[in-house]
């Protein structure tokens, strides 16, 4: 009875894992946990958790089709499994959705607020009902151990054959509609999946899946708790199985031949092999190894043939749901994250499976739970004889501990660093270049700032001026000397002035410039409390020393950087933009009038009296200039894009 | 009464005005590369952006279609046209299913992936201004003339007396004024401006059409599909029914 007991190990360990990722998606959303983007908005969750997911379930609407409307009385024994996965199913794919959607709180919204033209409404109407509907074709199960349910179990098995109809019609529209979602993006999907029969399509692929799932579901749960598998009943299942699949295969070939698009097919890019190894997998080599009625009594073929279907068809859903994406360049792959949750999601839905089919009459003899086999869950620790509690006891003990670790090592695998990056890739910056003219660029390929070095110099030395920048007073004053420290306002040791970028080392995020766990950690500084912090305070950045009584060889100027110790320093693009704006505000705000010259396009110089950003931001560094630069990475984003806007804050 | 704003390519100077003004008015934060960006420009903080191609400055926004696919799509109509042209979006309808954005043909919805709680966000032709008389903070802002805001119906044809005037300036050709049904946002332009769309839409035909055959089937399929259950299961039991007395008549001492 270990396989039971070890799946569920197995199962629990994933749950645990992916309620610590779920827990980083709520908490800091989408970005930071997926690797979706506004190329790609949808991704894995849609297509495994929601289309995989519904279709997985669609054995419900199949076998329920084959036992009541056709009458089939030697399925019996699948027809109890196949609609608690499915309804099982279905619940995994709203919970699967409440992580997907942005705003999941506001799923019921589609209850009152209507838009039919969507396909997507639809699909959401008929889930919503079709789960209502699976369950209470399920819930006489469990209602049989209660007598007093009695009225209602009775209730509900008079109208069974209703609901079983009313499940087959709300089936055949959201297995077909999950098609239809797609028909009005025909710029995204590669020709080679959209089609306008991609409803037909997904409804008689998901009839083949409904099959196969409840196929391979036996087989596995026949495996796990070493019962006999039906054979018999699962190589039926094949058998039609392979019409369904060979009716699959005529209506895609025919209908790639008819729009002319089975060239694609052959074409070697990487869409087309995939396409040829998800219809190998979903569809060819299975109904070839079905169509031997022989062989399809063979536990070998039933085996791999019903995981080849299941695997492929959800490969398909994957590539419509946005794998197989027209543009090449929309580069998307899950982060672990993703996946993570969706294998919790999915082994959340086995345990309850498991648990209902050992609690309740799923099967004809009731699996015994492997924890009350006295041979497997010894009462008594051999070694001590001390009491383990019941076998119950041990069990629940040793799966809340595989829950409660594997919860503790997704904690651990979040990166701190990516929850504070908010998707800004950390970008270095390179010092600016040049001596009397300094070309500001940090990195931006062939963007710049021309700064005038000595004619600011040349400015501060003849002016007085003081100015408060986040707490920093920079001051200047004709006879002070002071010219420099005004814009360095810190320097290195040793150093007058140190560039910008030195300290303001990220272009977009702030840097930690003080790095407290580096002073406090006994491999960096190596510093008690006590050493920075006064007593009988409370210790913050207030009550901590100035660096100045340590860092003696840095340069602060008075009232520059002496505050206290600045533990965030704001970004390169942050420290620019108010050192620079807080003086030329007033240049900033005045508008020049626009000669109109050149056809009504300005050359570079007019563009410069605008009062905007391209006031300073200029596109394409002068060759006097770029001899002189280092050029650094450059920038993955902004292709062809014109001056970002930079929002400016000045305080 | 649908506006419209056309944007001559040729006398973009690309200063920026226009972007500058669209994020004071909407309150828009600083813009910083992200991971999740489209490297087009456009992000949640920006609406509108210049695109420099092929020697030309290119203003890109929200096309505010005609027939909306986005607004088709949207399984709680968070996004609709509204009578001046305007395609908005209500965030507190919007569950966050990002289908709009699957569905656009320009690809212009943003969404706000660094936050707990994320909107879409897109250029709303600033409805709010019009409605006021004024006009979007963009076309106030452009000093050249090259972005300009009216009557889409009055647009047109001086968008076409334009390019009479003119000729050989100009590509004849008004993006927006047929591609995928038409938008309230048109180009003129000596470049193409292909680019804008994905490559893979072709035609006038509005996409929202795609998927009216699919939808208006629906009631059908569920019909037939009961229909067709049910005469199946008559069949099946008549036939069964008809075996069992053919069996009783065959061997009596059955019973």
């Amino acid at each position: 009875m270990n396989r039971a007991k070890n799946a569920k190990l197995v199962l629990w360990i994933l749950a645990g894992f992916a309620a610590a990722v779920a827990l980083n998606r709520y908490l800091f959303g989408l970005g930071v946990t997926t690797n979706l983007n506004d190329r790609t908005p949808w991704g894995f969750w849609i297509g495994f958790d929601v289309m995989a997911g519904v279709a997985l379930a669609a054995g419900g609407f199949v076998t329920t089709a084959v036992f009541y409307i056709m009458k089939r009385e030697e399925f019996h024994p699948l027809v109890k499994p196949a609609v608690l996965t499915a309804f099982l199913g279905y619940v995994a794919v709203v919970v699967g959705l409440l992580f997907d959607l942005g705003l999941p709180w506001n799923i019921w919204h589609m209850i009152i607020y209507w838009n039919p033209h969507s396909p997507l409404f639809e699909v959401g109407w008929c889930v919503m009902l079709y789960t209502s509907v699976l369950l209470l074709e399920f819930s006489p199960v469990p209602l049989e151990e209660y007598s007093r349910y009695a009225k209602i179990r009775n209730f509900l098995m008079k109208y069974r054959f209703v609901l079983v109809l009313l499940g087959i019609m709300l089936s055949t529209l959201h297995q077909s509609s999950l098609g239809s979602l797609f028909l009005i993006m025909p710029e995204r999907l590669y020709p080679l999946w959209y089609t306008h029969i991609l409803p037909i399509e997904f409804f008689i692929s998901a009839v083949a899946l409904g099959l196969m799932m409840v196929a391979f579901e036996t087989l596995v749960s026949h495996w796990l708790y070493r019962r006999d598998p039906e054979t018999v009943l699962v190589g039926k299942l094949c058998r039609v199985a392979a019409w369904v699949l060979a009716l699959y295969f005529v209506v895609k070939s025919f209908d790639l031949g008819i729009t002319g698009k089975l060239g694609l097919v052959f074409n070697g890019k990487w869409q087309s092999d995939l396409f040829i190894v998800e219809i190998a997998v979903s569809t060819i080599i299975p109904a070839v190894m079905f169509a031997v009625p022989r062989l399809t009594r063979k536990p070998v073929v039933q085996w791999t043939g019903s995981f080849m279907v299941v695997a492929g068809m959800v490969l398909n859903r994957i590539d419509v749901g946005g794998l197989a994406m027209y543009d090449s360049t929309a580069s998307y792959t899950p982060s672990w994250m993703e996946i993570a949750i969706s294998l919790g999601v999915v082994s959340a839905a086995c345990l309850v499976f498991l648990f209902v089919l050992e609690r309740f009459n799923i099967w004809e003899i009731k699996p015994a739970d492997p924890e009350s086999m006295p041979q497997t869950a010894p009462s008594f620790d051999y070694s001590s004889r001390s009491w383990l509690g019941t076998p119950d006891a041990a069990s629940l003990a040793r799966h809340s501990l595989a829950f409660v670790l594997s919860f503790a090592l997704g904690m651990g695998m979040m990166s701190g660093k990516r929850l504070h990056a908010e998707g800004v890739d950390s970008i270095r910056v390179s010092p600016a270049t040049g001596i009397d003219t300094l070309c500001i660029n940090g990195n931006r390929d062939d963007q710049y700032v021309e700064f005038s070095h000595e004619g600011h110099i040349a400015w501060l030395r003849t002016h007085a001026i003081s100015l408060t920048i986040d707490g920093v007073v920079h001051t200047a004053s004709p006879s002070g000397g002071d010219s420099c420290t005004f814009c360095h306002h810190l320097n290195l040791p040793g150093e007058k002035v140190s560039n910008c970028a030195e300290c303001h080392t990220s272009m977009y995020s702030e840097v930690d410039f003080f790095r407290h766990g580096w002073h406090a950690s006994a491999v960096g500084a190596n510093l008690k409390c006590d050493d920075c912090h006064a007593t009988g305070v409370t210790r913050n950045a207030a009550s901590a020393k100035k660096c100045t009584a340590c860092h003696r060889g840095y340069d602060f100027a008075p009232g520059k950087g002496a505050a206290g110790p600045e533990l965030y320093i704001p970004s390169y693009v942050d420290a620019m933009h108010k050192l620079c704006v807080s003086c030329h505000i007033a240049d900033l705000r005045e508008v020049s009038s626009l000669s109109q010259t050149n056809g009504g396009i300005l050359s570079g110089k007019d563009k410069s009296n605008l009062a905007q950003c391209a006031s300073c931001h200029r596109t394409g560094v002068p060759p006097e200039l770029r001899a002189d630069m280092k050029w650094q990475v450059k920038l993955p984003h902004y292709d062809n894009v014109v001056l970002p806007n930079v929002g400016v804050t000045v305080k | 009464m649908s506006k419209a704003i056309l944007t001559d390519v040729t006398k973009c100077i690309g200063c920026l005005k226009c972007v500058s003004a669209c994020k004071e008015v909407h309150h828009l934060d600083a813009d910083v590369p992200r991971v999740w960006d489209k490297n087009d420009g456009l992000s949640a903080e920006n609406w509108t952006a210049i695109v420099f191609k092929d020697g030309r400055y290119v203003r890109k926004q929200c096309r505010h279609c005609l027939e909306p696919a986005c607004a088709s799509v949207c399984p709680v109509g968070a996004l609709h046209k509204t009578s001046i042209g305007a395609v908005v979006y209500d965030s507190s309808k919007c569950l966050g299913c990002r289908y709009c954005m699957m569905a656009c043909p320009f690809g212009i919805p943003r969404y706000e992936w660094d936050k707990a709680v994320p909107h879409v966000e897109k250029c709303i032709l600033c409805y709010d201004r019009i409605e006021e008389g004024k006009q979007p903070a963009c076309t106030e802002a452009c000093p050249t003339g090259a972005t300009i805001f009216g009557e889409r119906k009055e647009l047109l044809p001086l968008v076409h007396a334009r390019i009479e005037a003119n000729p050989g300036k100009y590509i004849d050709k008004v993006w927006g004024e047929h591609e995928v049904g038409g938008t309230s946002v048109l180009y003129l332009s000596d470049i193409d401006l292909g680019f804008l769309t994905y490559p893979t839409v072709k035609g006038d035909k509005p996409l929202p059409q795609e998927t009216v055959t699919a939808m208006e089937s629906v009631p059908f399929a569920f019909v037939g599909m009961g229909g067709a259950m049910l005469g199946l299961n008559w069949i099946i039991r008549r036939r069964m029914k008809l075996g069992e007395e053919k069996a009783k008549k065959k061997d009596p001492a059955h019973e």
